[in-house]
């Protein structure tokens, strides 16, 4: 077959994150395949980094894991000298630094990030580039091989101060109908809904083909 | 050196493995498919998903991947689509032209014939022409490189593997018609749940002495759903 061709799409698979009302949600499709055969409808891109935090990393699952793995190790070391909870722009700007570490040898991953302020538990989510460029948008971010079809349905459902229910709806919508329309993703997504007081997470119910 | 020459060759259209090519500019076609047809006692099933993709883009899920070539002939499209509809369009007219009922062996070798005139040019065409002639029924695969093979089951494409394994394990020649279509949908199914280049739904046909008939277009999501059940709360 095909020798490794583009690293970003040889596993495949997506994240996206939005912002509502005070809470952000973060969706993850489940699919882990090798180019064209799937080999799990378990593999999760969405971890968590802290009580109202979490990080996903799509692109190649190699680097999925060994990111999350570094991420974790920083992110411990900074609470316990800190003795504080890192906040999302925080972990954002750490996340940034490890990718440029690796600038002439990237991590094939293009990370998102979402959570709440531990604070003020202000709305936050942020997306980059594989060698660590931000973005903090207001509304969402999209990541992994099917972003031209997560683009249009966000910029279609999304709206401002939306309440958790109305954003869990709006989030799985729109990856349902993004990831359908790409080979490389699918099989099943878990949705995230970070709220003040609670974490939800959800699975839905997909095409799994 | 002629660079008029160079840069002219280079603006044509080459066929390359698989594709076209044309400077920067590189036609794929999709092998993202899955079709299938096997012979039974009392007839032949054939089943085929409906996905386009090119590349991991999915431009179509309700793709016609059956061909009618006439009403007791059909034919699988695996490949090139545009190749496929109109080769065997091609074919229609030529068994039109030959005024009786032409045979599936001599359709299927007038089909091998004309693409053997085009091999090396890049088309790519991987069928089954199925029927039902007076020999009984019959089931020739053809593809691009002028293969004609006759044979008892088949299965193209990217999700022909995994169709062939649950082909291979459940296959008998005493089925009932029931017996034989749910193996088609089955093998089908298998396929688009493994294969990315495979899904969205299964055409069922089923040919008979009389001719073929559609049997029925089934989302293989609600396929999965149907096979595995969700266990309620």
């Amino acid at each position: 077959h095909l020798s490794m061709a583009n690293p970003m799409s040889y596993n495949g698979g997506c994240v996206m994150a939005m912002k509502g009302r005070n809470c952000v949600a973060i969706a993850s499709d489940l699919r882990f395949g090798v180019q064209m055969q799937t080999i799990s409808m378990e593999f999760d891109k969405v971890q968590q980094m802290g009580p109202r935090l979490f990080v996903g990393f799509p692109g190649l699952a190699t680097d999925t894991q060994t990111v999350f793995q570094r991420m974790q190790f920083r992110k411990n070391l900074y609470e316990l000298r800190e003795n504080k909870s890192v906040r999302p722009q925080t972990l954002m700007n750490m996340i940034s630094n490890l990718l440029y570490e690796r600038r002439f040898g990237p991590y094939f991953v293009e990370p998102v990030v979402a959570g709440l302020d531990p604070i003020s538990l202000e709305p936050y989510v942020a997306t980059m580039d594989l060698i660590g460029c931000p973005m903090e948008p207001e509304d969402f971010v999209v990541s992994g091989t099917c972003t031209e079809q997560m683009f249009g349905m966000c910029e279609t459902l999304w709206q401002p101060d939306m309440s958790p229910d109305e954003l869990f709806e709006c989030i799985s919508q729109a990856m349902l109908n993004a990831f359908d329309r790409d080979a490389a993703s699918g099989w099943g997504c878990h949705v995230y809904l970070i709220e003040r007081d609670q974490v939800t997470v959800r699975a839905l119910k997909a095409r799994m083909d | 050196m002629n660079l008029f020459a160079i840069n002219y060759q280079q603006s044509c259209l080459q066929p390359v493995k698989h594709g076209l090519q044309s400077g920067n500019l590189r036609i794929n076609f999709n092998h993202g498919t899955t079709c299938l047809a096997f012979k039974y006692s009392n007839g032949i099933v054939v089943s085929v998903d409906s996905r386009a993709s090119a590349g991991a883009y999915i431009a179509s899920g309700t793709v016609k991947k059956v061909i009618e070539i006439n009403p007791f002939l059909l034919g699988t499209m695996a490949g090139g689509a545009a190749d496929c509809q109109f080769w065997q369009r091609v074919l229609s007219q030529e068994c039109w032209l030959y005024e009786l009922r032409i045979s599936v062996a001599a359709a299927s070798k007038l089909l091998a014939n004309i693409l053997y005139n085009y091999k090396g040019y890049g088309l790519s065409i991987g069928t089954m022409i199925v029927g039902w002639d007076k020999k009984g029924p019959g089931l020739y695969y053809v593809d691009d490189d002028g293969t004609r093979h006759s044979g008892n089951l088949f299965a193209v494409g990217s999700g022909s593997t995994y169709a062939y394994g649950v082909l291979d394990t459940c296959y008998r020649w005493d089925m009932t018609d029931d017996e034989a279509l749910e193996l088609g949908r089955r093998a089908i199914y298998h396929a688009t749940y493994r294969d990315i280049g495979s899904g969205n739904s299964n055409n069922l046909y089923l040919v008979k002495p009389d001719g073929w008939k559609f049997i029925g277009n089934y989302d293989t999501a609600n396929l999965h759903y149907q096979y595995n059940p969700v266990a309620a709360e």
